[in-house]
């Protein structure tokens, strides 16, 4: 089975958490064994949305994580990125996965966004999918399909 | 081994340079405040921990006053830079991760 890791941010965007459970779901549904790194509190949030665990089951601490993380491990990499460290952190999950990866770059501020934007793709071949966003998670939902669409259509997933 | 969660945890002898800041701004710091900067990858192992980051990551040394500088970033309170002491041979060590 194909194995997925979504990275979560700092949980103060209201975007991060349903969107999180929404990319777990459109993950599972293609396959993918879903885990999710976060912060105790990112996972808190989830853990009173999903209280079944019916979409997030795997679940790490982000930087117990790291500390254990191999080239390889996963095959997809999900990065939830609206702060400066959370760049930090995805440029470092993707150089050590050195995997497939799809950064969710979304801030409410034009110029952070464009900046974020820029870090990302100078530092990695991540697809970026980003949007405006910070209470409304549609604009990067609709985005994201569309970027899974054309990843499995070009058999890049 | 040195382990630097432990020693962050446990110890009060390091000085923390500046905090909450970006990574940029922290490695302007790292560079105004070390004599000698050498470059890691994302995810290299410096002082036991791995480094989080945008490369080239830029690590500090001062070696006569034995410390090394390094950013120390967290999900929810962005990136600090910490000097902290250490021995010459966890600074040979360092030095050996130099990618440049």
């Amino acid at each position: 089975m194909k194995k997925a890791l979504i990275l979560l941010g700092c949980p103060e965007s209201p975007s991060q958490t349903p969107m999180a459970v929404y990319a777990t779901y459109k993950l599972k549904k293609m396959g993918y064994d879903v885990t999710t790194a976060s912060t105790p509190s990112a996972m808190k949030l989830l853990e009173v949305g999903d209280p079944e665990e019916l979409y997030i089951k795997n679940k790490v601490d982000i930087d117990s994580c790291i500390e254990k993380l191999d080239k390889g491990a996963f095959d997809l990499l999900v990065g939830f990125i609206h702060k400066d460290a959370a760049v930090s952190y995805f440029v470092t999950f993707y150089s050590i996965l050195d995997t497939k990866s799809i950064a969710i770059v979304f801030e409410k501020d034009a110029d952070k966004l464009a900046e974020f934007i820029n870090t990302v793709s100078e530092s990695t071949d991540a697809e970026i999918v980003s949007a405006r966003a910070y209470h409304n998670p549609t604009p990067l939902r609709v985005k994201f399909d569309k970027t899974l669409q054309k990843l499995e259509e070009s058999n890049a997933l | 081994m040195f382990c630097l969660e432990t020693y962050l945890q446990e110890s009060e002898d390091y000085k923390v340079l500046i905090a909450r800041t970006g990574f940029k701004e922290a490695t302007e710091v790292i560079k105004e405040n070390a004599l000698e900067i050498i470059y890691v990858n994302p995810g290299d192992k410096v002082l036991g921990a791995r480094i989080i980051g945008v490369p080239p990551i830029s690590v500090g040394i001062n070696e006569e006053k034995g410390t090394v500088l390094f950013p120390y970033t967290k999900p929810c309170h962005g990136t600090a830079v910490v000097e902290i002491p250490v021995g010459q041979e966890e600074i040979d060590n360092v030095k050996k991760l130099n990618i440049k």
